[in-house]
C-alpha cells in the first residue's frame, strides 16, 4: 500500500458521510418481517395443497348449493302451481255441488242450512291450513290436510245428494204402491 | 481476542434470531448507517440505497439462524447489503465489472508522483468515477475486502480484480489532481 491508499484507509470512517433515514427504513423492514410469516406459510407446498383442496372443496358446495338452490326453487314452483290447479280444480267442483244443493227445491230448508253449517266449518278449516301453508309450503301434511278438507266437502255433497236421491226413490217407490 | 470480535452483540444477535424484535431494532440502529454508506457508494442514490438496505435487513433477520459467528455480525451483513447492490445494478443493466476497454489510453508508466491528501477532494474524486471504478476502489480501500474476496463478490478472477483496481487508483489520482 503507497501512501495515497494509506491515507484514505486511515480515513475511511469520513467516508460514512451519509445519514439513513431510520425510521423510514426501519417502518418497511418491519412491515416486511410482519408478512414474512404468513408468506412463508404460503410457500410449504403441503399448505399450498391443502389449501388448493379446500379451495376446491369450496367451489364445488358453492355450485352445488348455487345449483340445488335453483332445483329447489323450480321444483317449489312446480309443486306451487300443481297446488293451485288441484286447489281450483276442487273449488270449482264443490262451489258447483254447493250451487246444486241451494238450488235444490226438494231439500228441506233445515237439511239445507246444517249442510251450508258443516261447508263453513270446512272454509275455516281450509283457510286455517292455508295460511298455514303460506308460511311452510313443502310441509307435506298441511297438504294432505288441504285435499282432504275438500274430499270430505265432496263426500258431504255426494251424501247429500244421495239421500236426495234415495228419498225421491223411496217417495216415488211409495207412489208406486199407493 | 479474535473470537471475541467474532461474538460482538452476540446477546442481541441471539435474541434477534428467536424473533425479539427490541433487539433486532437494536442492531438495525447500530449498524444502519454503516449499511446505508456502504450502499450508497455502490449506488450513488439515495432511494435505491434505501431500498437495498431494508431489503438486506429483512433478509438477514430472516436468516438470522444461519449466522454461526464464522465473522462478526457486520461483515455479514456487509456482505449481504453489498451482493444485494450488485444485484441490483445488475437488474438496473448497469455494468457491474469494469470495462477493460474503458481506459486502455492510460499509460503503464509510473504515474504523477503527487499524492493528494485532501480528504474532501478525494471523496469528491471518487464520486466522479465511472461506476465500475468506483466500485472496485470502495470495496479494497473503504469496505476493506482483500482481492481474493473482490474476485469472489464481483464473480470476477483475483487478477482482474488487482489490475481493475489499479485502473481506478491512477484515474481517481488523475481526477484528484484537477480539482
Amino acid at each position: 500500500m503507497d501512501d495515497f491508499e494509506k491515507y484514505i484507509t486511515e480515513n475511511k470512517h469520513l467516508f460514512d458521510e451519509h445519514k439513513a433515514d431510520r425510521s423510514k427504513i426501519w417502518n418497511e423492514i418491519e412491515s416486511n418481517l410482519d408478512t414474512s410469516k404468513t408468506i412463508r406459510l404460503w410457500r410449504s407446498p403441503l399448505i399450498k395443497i391443502a389449501a388448493s383442496i379446500l379451495i376446491l372443496i369450496g367451489a364445488f358446495s358453492m355450485v352445488n348449493l348455487v345449483t340445488s338452490g335453483f332445483n329447489n326453487n323450480t321444483q317449489n314452483n312446480i309443486v306451487h302451481q300443481e297446488l293451485r290447479d288441484i286447489d281450483t280444480y276442487y273449488k270449482d267442483l264443490v262451489s258447483f255441488q254447493v250451487q246444486l244443493v241451494k238450488n235444490n227445491s226438494k231439500l228441506q230448508p233445515e237439511d239445507k242450512k246444517k249442510f251450508l253449517s258443516f261447508m263453513d266449518e270446512l272454509d275455516e278449516e281450509y283457510n286455517a291450513l292455508k295460511t298455514e301453508m303460506a308460511k311452510n309450503l313443502n310441509n307435506e301434511y298441511i297438504l294432505e290436510a288441504i285435499v282432504n278438507n275438500y274430499k270430505k266437502r265432496i263426500e258431504l255433497i255426494e251424501n247429500l245428494l244421495k239421500q236426495i236421491n234415495d228419498s225421491k226413490k223411496s217417495n216415488e217407490n211409495e207412489g208406486y204402491i199407493l | 481476542m479474535e473470537t471475541n470480535i467474532l461474538y460482538t452483540h452476540k446477546d442481541l444477535v441471539e435474541k434477534s434470531k428467536s424473533g425479539d424484535r427490541n433487539s433486532q431494532y437494536r442492531l438495525y440502529e447500530l449498524y444502519v448507517d454503516a449499511m446505508y454508506n456502504v450502499s450508497m457508494r455502490m449506488l450513488s442514490i439515495k432511494e435505491d440505497a434505501e431500498d437495498v438496505v431494508q431489503d438486506s435487513f429483512v433478509e438477514a433477520f430472516k436468516n438470522l439462524k444461519s449466522f454461526r459467528y464464522e465473522s462478526t455480525f457486520g461483515s455479514w451483513l456487509k456482505r449481504i447489503v453489498i451482493n444485494k447492490s450488485l444485484n441490483h445494478l445488475k437488474l438496473k443493466k448497469i455494468p457491474v465489472t469494469p470495462l477493460d476497454q474503458h481506459e486502455y489510453h492510460i499509460s503503464e508508466e509510473i504515474i504523477d508522483p503527487v499524492k493528494p491528501k485532501d480528504i474532501n477532494k478525494i471523496k469528491k474524486g471518487i464520486k466522479i468515477l465511472p461506476d465500475g471504478y468506483r466500485q472496485i476502489l470502495s470495496l479494497y480501500l473503504i469496505e476493506g475486502y482483500d482481492h481474493i474476496e473482490i474476485a469472489e463478490i464481483l464473480g470476477i478472477t483475483i487478477s482482474t480484480s488487482k489490475s481493475q483496481y489499479h485502473r481506478a487508483k491512477k484515474k481517481l489520482i488523475e481526477i484528484v489532481n484537477t480539482l
